[in-house]
């Protein structure tokens, strides 16, 4: 039997009158979200979800397991970076089950993920997609700081994304990133980066022309990416670059860009600072 | 009567015709970008590529179809042959790796007659299975009665090889340093193997950002000799 989670939430979303509402909110421990707001005039609902403990440490466990109903769409944040502190034994793990139904929405933007000195982080997130529905999820890594300046003074980052599309798994997406192990500055590593950014998109509107527009618009920004069609409609973008603000920018001008030649809804602006 | 060894040093060739010089895995986005130009940085590149990204899906795989073979589990088999192509999030690098699979599993049927060969290209046909030379490999060593350990040798080997010949014409290197290099090349072999020796499937599919993002970038490589 699973021991009890240091932090757990459950949402259920669905539509009502072209509007998604909460069907079924229940949090407890160290997870919470605020009530849900209306950023624009679509109907789409936005959760901000909390971290009231202030940070992750050592064999902490956190479970999330969000549903959203045919026609729902949500986008699910965070209000502040989570902060992963000293974690030596267990890694601090979190776990999270999202269930798109037919031609739902979800975009799940957390805030960045800030690793400590000595800190170590699992996180594992299984998706279970609708043909019809669109998921739009990404990650941005950063390193603390370190009393000693020094940059990736963390241990460990894993992070592990499965899409399952009718049960049947679509795509295994998982980076690991060492640093106290291996020297990240190697070519083929972190290539001299401190910050990795990542987003992955899973939707029936995927085209090609989706991939060169950002391609082209990223070709501008001074950083190291790369962009390319999953094993299932959608698409994987992974940035490099030295700042996190430089990432969620980026992040921000795909977002939105989605939101407006899928669904002609406009940008949202998320962060609180 | 042919000879088990004598079957393998046919398999490694890196003339064996299964469209290996056709793929070089992300090293030309880093050959254009100037980072690879050399017997020096070719090396680093192929030791990060094997201990990163190699180790952690074929090399794994290799071992982990070798168990279910062993225990005859056709479903784990196909279960890795489907984790292997989803977890190649770059296009050029998941294709490369299912053609070569394909023209593998093609020849080694066709070589071998086993029957689950045929199985196993009848699942591509049906859209069950996607194909990929790890497993090909792993199940013609196994017919051998070759041990795992030395199978995944001899199947890494034939990985080196076909990129150190690709390397050669590419960066361009001398041929008498591609074959120092393959000659070094066995201490990277050996090592890899101890290391996946030590890992279970909690351990696969993890892969290096920057390997991952210089196959995503090959596609818009402008010159390129290689379709990957």
């Amino acid at each position: 039997m699973q021991k009890e989670w240091t932090g757990e939430l459950q949402l259920e979303l669905t539509e009502k009158k072209n509007k998604t509402v909460p069907a079924d909110v229940y949090f407890r421990g160290a997870f919470k979200v605020m009530r849900p707001i209306y950023l624009d005039d679509s109907g789409q609902l936005t959760y901000y979800l909390l971290n009231p403990g202030g940070g992750y440490l050592s064999g902490d466990t956190y479970s999330m397991d969000i549903r959203v109903n045919e026609n729902a769409r949500a986008i699910l944040t965070t209000q502040s970076a989570t902060k992963v502190y000293k974690s030596p034994g267990e890694p601090a793990y979190q776990y999270g089950k999202f269930t798109l139904k037919s031609n739902s929405l979800l975009e799940y933007i957390p805030d960045p993920l800030i690793v400590y000195r000595e800190g170590s982080y699992k996180q594992l997130n299984q998706f279970y997609v609708d043909n019809t529905s669109t998921l739009i999820c990404s990650d941005i890594i950063t390193p603390g700081w370190s009393p000693t300046g020094k940059q990736f003074s963390y241990d460990k980052v894993d992070l592990q994304n499965e899409v399952f599309i009718h049960k049947e798994l679509g795509v295994f997406d998982r980076v690991v990133t060492e640093p106290a192990k291996n020297n990240p500055s190697v070519f083929g590593r972190m290539e001299g980066y401190s910050h990795l950014g990542s987003m992955m998109v899973i939707s029936p509107y995927m085209t090609d022309e989706v991939i060169e527009n950002i391609y082209d618009m990223m070709e501008q920004k001074d950083v190291n990416f790369g962009i390319s069609r999953c094993p299932v409609p959608g698409f994987s973008l992974r940035i490099l670059a030295n700042q996190t603000q430089i990432i969620e920018e980026i992040l921000q001008m795909c977002h939105g860009y989605l939101r407006e030649v899928w669904f002609g809804m406009s940008p949202v602006f998320l962060r609180k600072y | 009567m042919t000879n088990s060894l004598l079957t393998f040093v046919q398999l490694c060739d890196s003339n064996f015709p299964i469209g290996g010089f056709s793929h070089s895995f992300g090293l030309e986005t880093y050959i254009q970008e100037d980072v690879v130009k050399d017997r020096i940085s070719f090396q680093e590149w192929l030791d990060t590529y094997f201990r990163e990204q190699v180790k952690y899906t074929e090399g794994l795989a290799f071992q982990l179809v070798c168990e279910a073979l062993c225990e005859n589990d056709l479903e784990r088999i196909w279960h890795m042959d489907r984790l292997l192509y989803v977890q190649n999030l770059p296009k050029e690098t998941r294709e490369g790796n299912t053609q070569m699979g394909v023209r593998m599993l093609k020849l080694a049927e066709s070589l071998f007659e086993y029957g689950i060969l045929a199985n196993y290209l009848k699942r591509i046909k049906q859209g069950k299975s996607f194909g990929h030379s790890a497993i090909v490999f792993a199940v013609i060593a196994h017919y051998h009665r070759i041990q795992p350990r030395e199978g995944l040798g001899f199947y890494l080997y034939s990985l080196v090889s076909n990129l150190v010949q690709n390397a050669v014409r590419a960066i361009p290197l001398g041929q008498t340093d591609g074959q120092k290099i393959l000659l070094e090349s066995q201490q990277l072999i050996n090592s890899v193997a101890e290391e996946i020796a030590a890992l279970t499937i909690a351990d696969f599919g993890i892969v290096s950002p920057g390997l991952e993002i210089s196959q995503m970038k090959h596609e818009h490589v402008k010159v390129r000799i290689f379709m990957s």
